[in-house]
């Protein structure tokens, strides 16, 4: 018995050439639409290789570099220091914390925001839905300057709480502290979760909560048992978002500089303190970059939460 | 009906007042920093609560005219740059996102899925993306060139959900083979009939792209290096080095520029985009 392969038939490379040329010079009807679609996709897929896949490419190979000013040689060196160093470990843990944190925060407050648009008669709606959907287009150096304006030395709540407590306005100042830091944050997401939310809430099915409440449920229990799981999608996609732009925050802690998280640390790496370090930055960018689009795919595949931006 | 004689339960007597609380907090959480801030820049001094003093336009004459302390640029021409580099930006975002969205909406092919989630998720935030150009494209960073295609990968999801919410309210199939069967060839098809009827997305897709590269900061602020400063850099001076009230005024230019692209989505009345994006 021999197995004898065609030469001509199946073999990958005849393959590829047959699609190539089905796809220069079609044939059939069928042939013609898949050339279409490649032509559709290939401007798209030029600006993400261009763009995206080679810079990315460019940065894991900057990120073993030997060398500092030219990309050259091999070392595991800066992965290695990632994981043992404890400074490093620090910063990992506090950009975990803190993102989860925020997370829950935005979301908790998000959820009641959205349900009071939906279900209650609000005087001057569009109004409301325009002003609570301005902050998204901030960047977050404007978040962080919006919660110096609160909560700063000169802040308007920090000077109520001072009237109320009789202590100086400076002792009060929490602006550049970690509970500044953490409104900043809120300010940026609650926004951004609040988008995602009312688009779940819309869709909810009112017949089913009227009725629970003729069946007796109480507000709260209507919300939980009949509300809060056709919403679920929604507030899952809402974490997932969140979370990933809690983890990418990079302007607001720029200028509040409270709490030493990932993004500032790659900003540090670059500066002057450390010799402009592009290949520890490249490594912690690479590090990041690999945990949030795998959380992120996982997150699509595995729930059917509708992720947005 | 037992429930109803039992008395009014906790959430029946404090469930609204606690979500309207919740509303109205987060409602002012959101909103009073931006009022007192716009507020602030026509003030003389804010050293209390409040800004207070009689009004005054010299802040925003620091802004527009630039002074030779701190942030000593003037507005003009970091906003005029931003503008080109972000309209750049978008007509990047016109050539690749109006087709992939096309073909996702349209037809049915092997990937369909990895490529629309590639289409509509960013792939890298403006950190990353960044450091990533750094060495890729030294050369183009001091020309604008490397802001102007960071930008449009960056931004290239909002065009294409905007553009795909357009093209989910029509009868591709239909719209196609109408035009094809009244002689226009596949290309002009697309050109002429497709495209026009998806204006309300792209316009939206347009317009949102658009203002988030214009205020696209964390990209900036790793690729620029020199000459005029981008919008968002500009901003970052004068939060940082500026006097709090000059600070206060050049985030209210940002905030004229947010309402006035605000009031053109409404007018283009894409309810659809606006949600998604």
């Amino acid at each position: 018995m021999t197995a004898e392969i065609e030469p001509t038939a199946n073999t990958p490379w005849v393959r590829v050439r047959a699609t190539v040329e089905a796809l220069v010079r079609p044939t059939s009807e069928r042939e013609r639409e898949r050339r279409r679609i490649v032509a559709l996709c290939l401007p798209f897929l030029t600006l993400l290789s261009v763009s995206g896949i080679v810079p990315l490419a460019e940065m894991l190979r900057m990120s073993v570099s030997e060398k500092r000013l030219v990309t050259a040689g091999f070392t595991l060196f800066h992965y290695e220091q990632l994981v043992t160093d404890p400074y490093y470990r620090t910063i990992a843990f506090n950009t975990l914390w803190f993102a989860v944190a925020t997370t829950v925060a935005s979301v908790a407050v998000a959820i009641p925001v959205a349900h009071a648009l939906e279900k209650y008669e609000l005087p001057g709606k569009p109004i409301l839905l325009t002003v609570l959907s301005f902050p998204n287009s901030l960047p977050g150096i404007v978040a962080a300057f919006m919660i110096i304006v609160l909560l700063g030395n000169t802040g308007i709540v920090t000077n109520v709480f001072a009237v109320l407590s009789g202590r100086a306005p400076t002792e009060l100042a929490t602006a550049t502290g970690v509970a500044g830091l953490f409104f900043a944050y809120l300010y940026s997401m609650i926004p951004r979760a609040l988008l995602l939310l009312r688009g779940t809430y819309a869709e909810v099915n009112t017949d089913a909560e009227e009725a629970a409440r003729s069946l007796g449920a109480t507000p709260f229990e209507t919300f939980r048992y009949v509300t809060f799981q056709q919403i679920k999608p929604g507030v899952i996609g809402a974490v997932i978002l969140v979370f990933r732009t809690a983890l990418a925050i990079f302007g607001t802690i720029l200028i509040l500089k409270s709490l030493l998280v990932w993004t500032l640390q790659i900003n540090r790496e670059l500066g002057a303190g450390n010799g402009f370090n592009i290949a520890g930055a490249s490594a912690m960018a690479t590090v990041w970059f690999a945990c949030v689009f795998g959380f992120t795919l996982l997150a699509i595949r595995y729930t059917s939460a509708e992720v947005s931006i | 009906m037992a429930g109803r004689f039992r008395g009014r339960s906790l959430s029946a007597r404090f469930g609204r007042p606690f979500v309207l609380f919740v509303f109205g907090l987060a409602l002012l959480f959101l909103t009073l920093p931006v009022v007192l801030t716009f507020a602030g820049s026509f003030a003389t001094q804010w050293v209390g609560p409040l800004p207070s003093g009689p009004p005054t336009l010299d802040h925003w004459e620091d802004v527009t005219m630039g002074t030779e302390v701190g942030a000593d640029v003037a507005v003009g021409s970091s906003l005029i740059y931003s503008a080109g580099l972000a309209f750049g930006g978008v007509l990047i975002n016109l050539v690749v996102g109006v087709p992939i969205a096309y073909a996702i909406a349209r037809y049915d092919f092997v990937g369909r899925d990895w490529v629309n989630v590639f289409a509509i998720l960013p792939l890298a935030p403006g950190i990353i993306l960044g450091i990533a150009f750094l060495r890729s494209y030294p050369n183009l960073s001091t020309s604008g060139v490397a802001l102007v295609i960071g930008y449009s990968l960056l931004k290239a999801p909002y065009m294409v959900m905007a553009v795909q919410s357009s093209f989910q309210s029509m009868d591709l199939q239909q719209l196609e083979e109408s035009a094809r069967s009244l002689g226009a060839s596949w290309p002009r098809a697309f050109l002429t009939v497709i495209v026009p009827n998806a204006k309300a997305g792209i316009v939206a897709g347009s317009i949102i792209s658009w203002t988030l590269a214009a205020a696209e900061f964390n990209f900036s602020y790793i690729v620029y290096s020199r000459g005029t400063p981008p919008l968002s850099i500009f901003l970052f001076n004068n939060i940082t080095n500026a006097s709090f009230l000059n600070a206060a005024a050049a985030v209210s230019v940002f905030f004229l520029l947010i309402a006035l692209v605000t009031i053109s989505l409404q007018l283009v009345g894409t309810r659809g985009a606006r949600r998604r994006a």
